[in-house]
């Protein structure tokens, strides 16, 4: 008998049971949505982490002043540290393997004027080097200079949200924006960077679509002049080889901590590491996600089984006589095979549908990122075949080892 | 001869006890004859004709069918050998009530591999023959009787089979219809067709040439002439 003949009596079958070979169905259906549903809810929340990690730099290590606890400041203060500062960053530069460029960072929230329109903004202080440790560059004009630190100029650099909001399709170069009563000269606008908004976020990037870049000098002898301690928030550090950022990251802490005489008055942070860690997590994820999807698939599965038991019972005459005129113990075998395999590809064409349009509208709603893999297709579509053969499998069995004799006498 | 059987025997395990349902029989049948099988309950006569029908194998004894051992043979080759050379006409029909008359009909050769086209215009063809050229796309429970049987005489000739094997065919219908169902045996016969018939109405079995009587299993008596239920006694 040709393969297609069986797929046409397992498709008749199914006709004549319409109501009940979709109830048959469901558990299918479902499992297999969910699957999708599932896969595509986590693959979304893997790439959103992962694209934030890396817009951290998988090269970068980030060394971040902590506040303090009124007892950890006791402490430092007894002990003399000052908090993260200038010299921390010099320490770094001579002691990591592999630095590439290191750069302070000093937060200030402010707003940036321009004539009468105002942005809120965050001034970055910082060296000429931060466009290289973070990999962002000028898309006009330039970055800050040795000399802008060196003079401590007056002269700001913008991030492309900012340039937009103050001077829309006019050229910023050159002109002259207000911050904190005094002017600076806009020198550059960077290129703007993706960043994801209202997601579901492992880690908070700031957006530096909205930094305003100034010389830390000019950041320090401005705002700072009245304090006794410069601190800084941050420094960030490029290391030229990936295989090195780990260690590096250590000596940088055995260092900085010497530094602050014991005093952990700061945090290190390094992307790869939270990388590393997302991918875990997201591997336990997927693990009790797979779970979860099996003890449905299962259920599924048993659900299919127990009909076509209770179908091969029902249809033990017909059985017997399709052997009476010529049918094999295989021909009756493919036939229930056919028809449960046929039922669960079904279920399964169905559910990564309806798995698709739940991750839709899981997007749509409630806003999560969803990614709808084609291995996650591919691998459900899979799975409904192999729940077709291995649950179709028995019942297929039973009809086909029926005594065709005693299956004829059966009314 | 189309069949030669010797010393056939059948036994069935039941648990505890076995059953003799044929306790050595030996039988030929020619080629383009009419036997008519007779018997009590339980006498072995649908025993005989399962075995002689390639559904079952013997326990016991030789059975050659066209020459070939059935013995030897596994499912498949008796599965395959049963599609071509076997038609069953059932008392209770055995037509499947969810395909039509035409669908029917042609399941033989499914099981034959035969292309659609070619299924579709012998299935056809014998259904005229047997005067249902107009309910090919009914579904047997719109059938009488009578019908339902002609279909199955269909069904049974599809492949072209060395042998007709009916079980009692007349035994769900009414006097008239069984006659015409009788009438359409015979016919099958007249042209050439080997048939053997179970019964146990000495009428049905008077339409054959040769009447064979079992009892408890064995053969009792075999007739080569008409018979009457006094001939049969005991």
């Amino acid at each position: 008998m040709e393969y297609n003949e069986y797929i046409q009596i397992g498709m008749n079958s199914i006709k004549q049971h319409k109501l009940r070979s979709l109830l048959t169905m469901l558990g299918v259906i479902f499992g297999v949505a969910a699957v999708i549903a599932m896969m595509s809810i986590a693959g979304g929340a893997r790439e959103a982490a992962i694209e934030q990690i890396k817009l951290l730099g998988t090269n970068n290590i980030r060394i971040r002043a902590l506040e303090l606890t009124n007892d950890k400041k006791a402490e430092a203060e007894f002990k003399g540290s000052i908090g993260l500062n200038i010299s921390d960053v010099n320490l770094v530069e001579n002691i990591a393997p592999g630095v590439e460029a290191v750069a302070p960072l000093k937060f200030i929230d402010l707003d940036v004027y321009y004539q009468d329109k105002q942005a809120n903004s965050r001034i970055v202080g910082t060296n000429a080097s931060y466009d290289e440790v973070i990999n962002l560059y000028p898309d006009e004009g330039r970055f800050i200079s040795d000399l802008d630190i060196l003079e401590a100029k007056k002269v700001c650099v913008l991030g492309g949200e900012i340039a937009r909001e103050l001077f829309s399709l006019k050229n910023p170069l050159g002109e002259k924006v207000k911050i904190d009563n005094a002017w600076y000269t806009v020198i550059g606008v960077m290129q703007s960077k993706n960043i994801r908004k209202g997601k579901s976020t492992v880690i908070k990037v700031r957006n530096f679509n909205r930094d305003v870049y100034v010389p830390i000098s000019t950041v320090f002898n401005r705002f700072l002049s009245a304090e006794l301690h410069r601190t800084i928030n941050e420094v960030s550090v490029r290391i030229s080889d990936q295989d090195l950022v780990i260690p590096s990251s250590r000596i940088v802490n055995r260092a900085v901590l010497r530094n602050h005489y014991g005093v952990k008055d700061y945090e290190i942070i390094v992307p790869q590491e939270l990388l590393a860690q997302a991918q875990k997590t997201q591997q336990i994820f997927n693990i009790v996600m797979g779970a979860i999807a099996a003890i449905s698939l299962l259920v599924g599965g048993i659900g299919i089984m127990n009909i076509m038991l209770a179908t091969v019972t029902e249809r033990i005459r017909e059985i017997g006589i399709r052997r009476a005129i010529g049918a094999s113990e295989r021909d009756i075998m493919m036939q229930f095979l056919n028809e449960t395999v046929f039922i669960s590809v079904s279920g399964g064409v169905i559910g990564i549908v309806m798995g698709a349009l739940m991750a839709q509208a899981i997007t749509a709603y409630a806003g999560w990122d969803t990614v709808i893999s084609i291995i996650a297709v591919i691998s459900a579509f899979g799975i409904s075949v192999g729940i077709g053969i291995v649950f179709g499998l028995y019942p297929a069995r039973k009809a086909a080892r029926m005594d065709p004799i005693e299956a004829l006498r059966t009314e | 001869m189309l069949i030669e059987a010797n010393g056939l025997k059948r036994t069935y395990d039941m648990g505890a006890v076995q059953v003799h349902a044929l306790r050595g029989v030996d039988l030929e049948i020619e080629k383009g004859e009419f036997l008519a099988i007779m018997g009590p309950s339980g006498s072995g006569k649908s025993t005989l004709m399962h075995l002689l029908g390639c559904l079952d194998k013997p326990s016991g004894g030789d059975y050659l069918f066209n020459g070939v051992e059935i013995q030897a043979l596994d499912d498949l080759e008796l599965s395959r050998f049963r599609n071509s050379s076997v038609g069953f006409i059932f008392q209770s029909f055995n037509l499947i009530n969810q395909l039509t008359v035409m669908e029917n009909v042609e399941l033989p050769l499914l099981y034959s591999g035969t292309p659609k086209e070619i299924r579709r215009d012998r299935a056809t063809e014998l259904l005229k023959t047997v005067k249902l050229g107009h309910r090919l796309d009914h579904y047997p429970n719109e059938l009488s009787g009578g019908e339902k049987q002609r279909v199955a005489a269909a069904r049974a000739l599809v492949v072209d089979p060395d042998i007709v094997l009916a079980d009692e065919p007349t035994g769900n219908l009414d006097t008239k219809t069984g006659k015409e169902i009788m009438e359409l045996i015979a016919s099958l016969h007249e042209r050439g067709v080997t048939v053997v018939l179970v019964t146990h109405d000495v009428w049905v079995a008077n339409w054959a040439d040769r009447i064979i009587q079992m009892k408890d299993g064995e053969i009792l008596k075999e007739f080569r002439e008409k018979i009457t239920a006094d001939m049969l006694q005991l």
